[in-house]
């Protein structure tokens, strides 16, 4: 296993897409967070209320959750490259199997995953520590479950995407169908169905384990709408990633490479 | 008898088109078996079901008398039509992922490139090669682990003639090394070259299978001129030595059953008191003999 995992890294650092999407998803995250905490509402700067010790971390990781997309799409790029170059077909013949390939992309899938979760976590206690006046440990980590909620998500928006990935294998193609998937159908089927139903669909059930902040005041406004509770959403959330593996190597085991 | 793979009855259907029809075959260690047949013929789709990549419809194999394992794979080394490399990873990059996943020293590397002529260039990266080059590496690689069989399907294929005498060179140098060599090609002229056994395909149907030397001789003609041509003619549809006859302007070109000469011709037609004037045997191209067993309807399907 730990050598299928350093195989893996063998492809991806040297991989310039991998390095452009982290960058990508590093630097507009930073560039977000900065610039929002220097936004001015009514003279008072936005970060003093938003990143502050405990609730920082739910307003962190609700941004975060927007450049998950990128994260899909770079795992979209490095599978069905696999499918242009060939070399998951030749890897097959030269000795991993089919299930192989689809835990060999899992372990990478938690690599990124787990490198995002630790980068959102360090900017939250960097921006933490600026913001919040008087600072204790128990204040620091209460929220910071958040950012495990936000792993679980991340890791969702990925899986889905290797789902795509290897029903579709051409990455233009693939790459449309997970957007459209995720910002298109998914919402109307989201709008059409009741909402003790919709909750439970993978969209919904990955966006709610990073609940925008300060959304109470705003259901005031417009009525409550139905959603799990972060606590609520792990279990179905992994669910969901777990089957979207099973259907991958489903996919890879019924059709020919 | 000791087989490094054995095929039954293996099947393949895409829509529309049956690629492999009940394929059985056995391949002995120790040989260079060539796997021939023109384009579309089943070729690939044979190498590719029995190295994993493609589902078989119907039909079994076995490598080494066991079922494909971790372990039968990493005691094989094959090529798939194309070289299959990363192409912004160099020639040792790429080496390196093949030797993990085969399970071989990274020591393993340097010797194959050495072997292929590309130690310089491990550094280069894959997308720099030539084709020739694409198609070392890929020889390199399959190589790698120093396995017993060696899989190759078309491997000259592309390759300038200067690139076709060395991969040819190579694949003779590996099979003295004693190892198992099964190689597709659509030129009988390099299976009777490099190929100590072939087979024949066509349309994903077995043609023939068995020894080069048997298969390719068998099938010369014989040709007579006789001052009594009719009678010889006649004679000649009714005995069992010949297998096919024509009239030819004032000669008789004839095809041998197996295991018949041109003695045995001139023997029985003397005895019967027909003398001939002229006797020539006809080696037969290698092209024509090539159609003649694609043609040949009534050739056993071994």
């Amino acid at each position: 296993m730990i050598q299928h995992f350093a195989t893996e890294l063998r492809k991806l650092l040297p991989y310039r897409t991998f390095w452009l999407f982290l960058l990508l998803y590093m630097g507009l995250l930073l560039l977000i967070i900065f610039s929002a905490s220097h936004v001015q509402i009514n003279n008072q700067a936005v970060g003093a209320n938003l990143y502050v010790f405990p609730d920082i971390w739910a307003t962190l990781t609700y941004i975060a959750s927007n450049f998950n997309l990128l994260l899909g799409i770079l795992f979209i790029s490095l599978i069905t490259d696999e499918y242009a170059f060939r070399t998951i077909r030749q890897q097959v013949i030269d000795g991993l199997f089919r299930a192989d390939i689809i835990m060999n992309k899992f372990w990478v899938v938690l690599f990124i995953g787990a490198l995002c979760s630790l980068y959102v976590f360090s900017l939250g206690l960097s921006f933490g520590l600026q913001h919040t006046p008087t600072v204790t440990l128990a204040k620091v980590l209460s929220g910071s479950m958040h950012v495990v909620y936000y792993l679980v998500q991340a890791l969702g928006y990925m899986s889905i995407a290797v789902f795509f990935a290897f029903l579709i294998r051409r990455n233009g193609l693939a790459i449309i169908a997970y957007l459209v998937y995720t910002k298109i159908i998914e919402p109307l089927i989201h709008w059409q169905v009741p909402d003790e139903l919709d909750k439970y669909f993978p969209m919904k059930v990955f966006s709610s384990l990073t609940p925008m902040p300060g959304r109470e005041v705003f259901e005031a406004i417009t009525g409550p709408s139905v959603q799990l509770s972060p606590q609520q959403a792990v279990v179905p959330a992994l669910a969901y990633i777990i089957l979207f593996y099973l259907l991958s190597y489903l996919l890879l085991k019924m059709r020919d490479l | 008898m000791n087989n490094i793979l054995e095929i039954h009855n293996l099947s393949k259907r895409y829509p529309g088109v049956q690629a492999l029809d009940k394929l059985n075959l056995a391949v002995e260690a120790g040989s260079t078996f060539g796997l021939l047949g023109p384009n579309g013929s089943g070729k690939t789709t044979t190498l590719g079901i029995v190295l994993d990549v493609l589902k078989a419809s119907e039909g079994s194999f076995s490598w080494f008398g066991q079922p494909l394992s971790r372990n039968t794979k990493r005691r094989i080394g094959a090529i798939l039509e194309t070289p299959n490399f990363y192409p912004y990873l160099s020639a040792a990059q790429n080496l390196k992922i093949v030797a993990d996943i085969k399970g071989v020293d990274h020591a393993g590397i340097d010797p194959v490139l050495e072997t292929v002529g590309l130690r310089a260039r491990r550094q280069s990266l894959f997308k720099e090669f030539s084709l020739g080059m694409k198609q070392r590496l890929a020889l390199g690689s399959a190589l790698l682990g120093n396995p017993e069989v060696l899989v190759l399907d078309e491997p000259t294929n592309g390759l300038d003639p200067e690139g076709i005498a060395e991969v040819r060179e190579l694949i003779r140098k590996v099979a003295g090394q004693g190892k198992t060599i099964i190689m597709a090609s659509h030129l009988l002229d390099e299976v009777q070259k490099v190929c100590t056994h072939m087979a024949v395909l066509q349309k994903g149907k077995l043609k023939v299978s068995g020894r080069v030397d048997t298969i390719l001789n068998q099938h010369d003609q014989v040709i007579i001129s006789t001052g009594s041509l009719e009678k010889a003619f006649v004679y000649l549809q009714q005995i069992p030595q010949v297998k096919q006859i024509r009239k030819e302007n004032n000669e008789l070109v004839l095809s041998l059953a197996d295991g018949f000469s041109s003695a045995d011709v001139n023997q029985v037609l003397f005895s019967q008191g027909i003398v001939l004037s002229q006797l020539t045997v006809r080696k037969k191209s290698l092209e024509s003999q090539f159609l003649d067993i694609i043609r040949d309807q009534t050739t056993p399907t071994v």
